[in-house]
Order: C-alpha cells, then structure tokens, then sequence
C-alpha cells in the first residue's frame, strides 16, 4: 500500500487527480490483483498437481489440451462453466446455494493480510494472525452448510468428518502460532516477516532454523494440510468411503467454487506459514536498491510453489488415515507438543545466550517429540467386534 | 460511518429476529450466525479489532460450530412437530429477563467512567491492553476461569468414558 501510494505520488501527470480517487485507486488495484492472480495460481496448482500425480503413479497426466496439456486448466473452466447445475428435489434450496458462495469468501478474504513483497501487502491489519484464524475458521461453515443442505447420507457424513477434523487441528495449528507470536511479539504479519529479516544472505534469520520455529513450521504445516482437507487428511471427502463428502450432490459451477475454495485456502495457508516461518519475501537479494521488492516478490512466490509442491507430492506418496487415527494424532501427538513447543519459546525468550538457547530448546524438543511419537502412535489393539455383521 | 452502522444494526437484528423466529433448527442457527457477524462488524467499528476478531473466532468459529454439530445428531431438526408457543408463557419470561438483563447493562455502561471520554477514532493498541491487564489486574479470575474449563473439560470426558463403558 505505501510502496503504491509513493509509486503514485512519484507520476508527475498524477498531480491534477483528485485525493480521494487516487485512495480509490489504491484500494481498488490490491483487490484485482487478488481476485485475479490467486485464482490464476489455482488453475495452474490443479494442472501441476494432475501433472505431479501422473508422474508419481508412472503416467503421463493431461496432456492432449495444448502442448503439455497447458490449456487443460481453461478446458476445465469452460466444461464445469456449460455442466448443467443439478440441485436434489429434497435439498434445501437456499443453504444449498449459498455453501458455495460462503466456500470461497472466507479463502479470498485470507489473502488481504499476505505480504508478498517488502511493503506490498493489501492491508496491514495489527491483528493479521488472529484475523487469518477467524476468517478461516469461517470456512468450516460452508462444509457444513453444503453438506446439510443437500440431504444425503454422504454429504452429511462428509460434513460431520470435515467439522470434527477442522476443528480438532484447529487447536494445534493456532498453539504453533502462538509460538511465533511471542517470539515476534507481534499480530501483524508484516511485523513478523520483519522480524525475519537480516542475518547472512537474509536467511539465517528465518524462523524455521531455530528449534521452536522448525517444530511449529512441522505442526503447522501438517494443521494447514489437515484443516484444508488434503490427503492424508481428506477423510471428509475421501472417495472409496463416502464418494465426494460435502460436496457429492453440487454440479456444474458450484462444484467449481468449492474446488476454488479448497485450493485458494490451501494455497493461503501456504502463504501464511511462508510469512510465519520461512521469512516470508526475504532472501538473498532483497536488499538491492531497485529491484529488491522484485526479487523478493519473486522469492515468496517460489518458496509457496515449493509448500504446494512438497503438499502434492505428500498427497502423491502417502495413503489416507483413518478417522480414529487421525482424531489420535491431534489430541496426543500435536496438541502436547505444540504446548511443549511454547515452552520451548518461552526458553529460548529468556536465556541470555542464544547458541545455549538453541541447543537447549533443541534437546528439549527432541526429548518429547520421540516420547510423544511413542505415547502416541502406541495402540492397544483390541479384538475387533462387528456389531451389526451377523 | 453511518451507513456502515445501519447496515450491520439491520444485520443484527434481523439475523436475531430469525433466529428466535425460524421453524428449521439448522436455519435458525445460520441466522445467530449472521447476529453475530454484525456484532463483530460493531466491534470493527468501534476500533476494537481484537474484540472483533475473537468474536468470529469463538462465537462463529467455536460456539455456533458446536450448536450445528449438536444439532446434526438431533433426529426432528425441521421442527414441524409441537405447539408453536412463541407468544406464550415463555415469550412473558423472556421480556422480563431481557428487561433485567437491559437493566444492568444500563446501569453498567452508565456508570464506566471511560465509556463516554474516549473520542472516536482513536486507535489504541488493544491486544497489548488486553494482554497487560489480563495478566496484572485480572490475573485471579484468569485462572479460576482456566481450573473451571479443566473441570468441565474432564467431567465432559468422565461423562462420555462412563456411556462407552456400559454400552460394551
């Protein structure tokens, strides 16, 4: 925003425009930009991660829409664009359009607190982290809302898995946040991307080296993956158990929307934990005179394709968890864990020096991480009983 | 300013309205929901950002998130079923809580000695403030408030442990 106001100040034939449309202008451009290139990396994500997965199960993906299928996204568009919109005689009509809407919303309002360049952020709120939490866990409405309304078993089993999965990582996500909050002593993202700043190359001061920061980067990725429902996580949706979950009895364009979404919150969520661990827009070259914001919109936007690329090829490489397992692994595994990590912070704050403050922290982290995995992942296996087989 | 507050009152109390009005649990629930969005706007609009967040975080995120997923396991959600009693016994207790209710807060606001100081437009950084006096001034009912959650979430959890144990 400031960068922009400059940039306009700067433009001598600006001098005859009115304040009040210049302010007009500068709200207006971040919004566009918004609404065009998020949803542009979405349309790209879906043909990378059908590419991706191709070549994870030895095949080729789509390629017969321009050369490398690279039209395929815009293919997509216009099919889902002329599918006829099919909505159940029983299903609550008004909920039943509205889920969609209330999909996207919330995923599209999470990128006005994302910085992705020094000074380009859309807005700058001093609550940018907890403004991220509420808005997304708006998003679990529309599960619920779509999956309600359609009146089918699935779609309501989807709904009920989708509400108890978001809402249980949930929990360890906003505790790995709280970790970084107190080492930023910060809300506001762009205040915590500063605090990433500096240091050899401007690397070595990213969160993620110290102990506490690889820790909450681990459980916050795996909260973001589970919160987004992406397998292994996607229980709510998973296709051999309850066919489309939610979003089972939606068509056409609506379909659309909650894929849209889907991708947009993910992709956000990978911004998030960009600006929160991995130094946001800075890295080598940031600081040049004229062209460090390029470079360091160029390196925020390759360290997200790198998230995305690490979650496909997670989705690509690792089956689907079942329910009792994935409930087991929030409550026993990350909720302990990210309390131990702000701890660990708490440590780290206080010690005079940091080298001790690193291997402390490190060794204490280490310590629970191996007892928490061998507490958690312990089952006593009972003898199963089928209670409704005869 | 002005527009913005007519528009988010109109939003709560319609949402309020529906919500004590609707035969359809699910839509009744949706519209608290809509209450309590227009409540949070109210609070963006007086500056208290942090207060505004939370509210979507709990109320919406937390609070009504629950009540749907209660409601999921409930078995007459449409409620065409029962006598319609909205003007009944009930609707006379109700007025006369909300009357009291109306009262304290009243009394409360009216004897706050800042309420009325503070000048509009004043940003004040909220979450330090909140912060400093949770952890100073408030720090006893913190914590009484933190055993009482525990207790609750354990005697959730006792609850719940005793039905698995008799059903087997």
């Amino acid at each position: 925003m400031e960068k922009l106001y400059q940039l306009l100040d700067g433009c001598k034939w600006l001098a005859n425009v009115p304040d009040s449309l210049l302010s007009a202008v500068a709200i207006v451009v971040p919004i566009l930009l918004i609404i065009t290139v998020f949803p542009g990396i979405f349309a790209y994500t879906t043909l990378i991660e059908r590419k991706a997965l191709g070549r994870v199960q030895n095949r080729y993906g789509p390629n017969r829409v321009g050369r490398w299928g690279i039209l395929q996204p815009i293919a997509d568009g216009v099919k889902l664009l002329t599918k006829e919109d099919i909505v159940p005689r029983k299903a609550d009509k008004f909920v039943h359009l509205l889920a969609p809407i209330l999909a996207v919303i919330p995923s599209l309002l999470l990128f006005a607190v994302l910085p992705v360049g020094p000074g380009l952020v859309p807005v700058d709120l001093h609550i940018g982290i907890l403004f991220v939490f509420a808005i997304s866990t708006a998003s679990v409405l529309a599960l619920f809302m779509g999956g309600w309304a359609s009146r089918n078993k699935f779609s309501l089993l989807g709904a009920m898995r989708a509400v108890a999965q978001v809402v249980s990582y949930e929990v360890p996500m906003v505790l790995a946040a709280v970790a970084v909050v107190m080492a930023a002593g910060t809300l506001s993202t762009v205040g915590i991307v500063a605090k990433q700043s500096g240091g050899f190359l401007s690397v070595t001061n990213w969160f993620v080296f110290q102990p506490w920061g690889f820790v909450g980067f681990v459980l916050f990725t795996i909260g973001a993956m589970a919160e987004s429902a992406r397998t292994p996580f996607d229980i709510p949706e998973a296709e051999s158990e309850i066919i489309a979950g939610y979003h089972t009895e939606y068509s056409g364009f609506k379909f659309a929307l909650f894929q849209l979404g889907e991708y947009l919150a993910a992709i956000a969520m990978a911004g998030i934990t960009v600006t929160m661990f991995l130094g946001g827009y800075n890295g080598p070259g940031v600081g040049l005179k004229y062209i460090g914001p390029l470079i360091g919109v160029g390196w925020f936007f390759a360290k997200l394709m790198t998230i995305i690329l690490v979650i496909i090829w997670i989705r690509g490489t690792w089956p689907r968890i079942r329910v009792d397992q994935l409930m087991a692994f929030a409550w026993k595994v990350l909720l302990p864990m990210s309390i131990l990590n702000i701890v660990a912070v708490g440590l780290w704050h206080y010690m005079e020096s940091k080298l001790w403050a690193w291997l402390v922290t490190a060794a204490w982290l280490l310590i629970w991480a191996i007892v928490l995995t061998k507490i958690g992942t312990a089952q006593n296996v009972e003898r199963r009983t089928y209670r409704y087989a005869t | 300013m002005n527009a913005a507050f007519w528009i988010l009152s109109a939003m709560s109390l319609i949402g309020a309205l529906l919500a004590i009005s609707l035969r359809n649990l699910v839509h009744c629930v949706l519209s608290l929901i809509l209450f309590f969005l227009g409540i949070a706007g109210h609070y963006f609009l007086l500056r208290a950002d942090f207060l505004g967040a939370v509210q979507i975080l709990i109320y919406i995120g937390a609070v009504a998130v629950l009540i749907l997923f209660a409601i999921m396991l409930t078995r007459n959600v449409t409620g065409t079923e029962g006598p319609r009693e909205l003007f009944g016994l009930g609707w006379w207790t109700g007025l006369g809580t909300a009357l009291i209710v109306a009262a304290v807060v009243w009394v409360t606001v009216d004897s706050a000695p800042q309420a009325a100081t503070r000048s509009p437009g004043q940003a004040v950084s909220s979450v330090e403030q909140i912060g400093k006096s949770l952890l100073n001034q408030w720090v006893v009912p913190l914590e009484v408030l933190g055993v009482l959650l525990t207790a609750a979430l354990i005697g959730a959890v006792v609850i719940a442990l005793e039905e698995v144990v008799r059903r087997r």
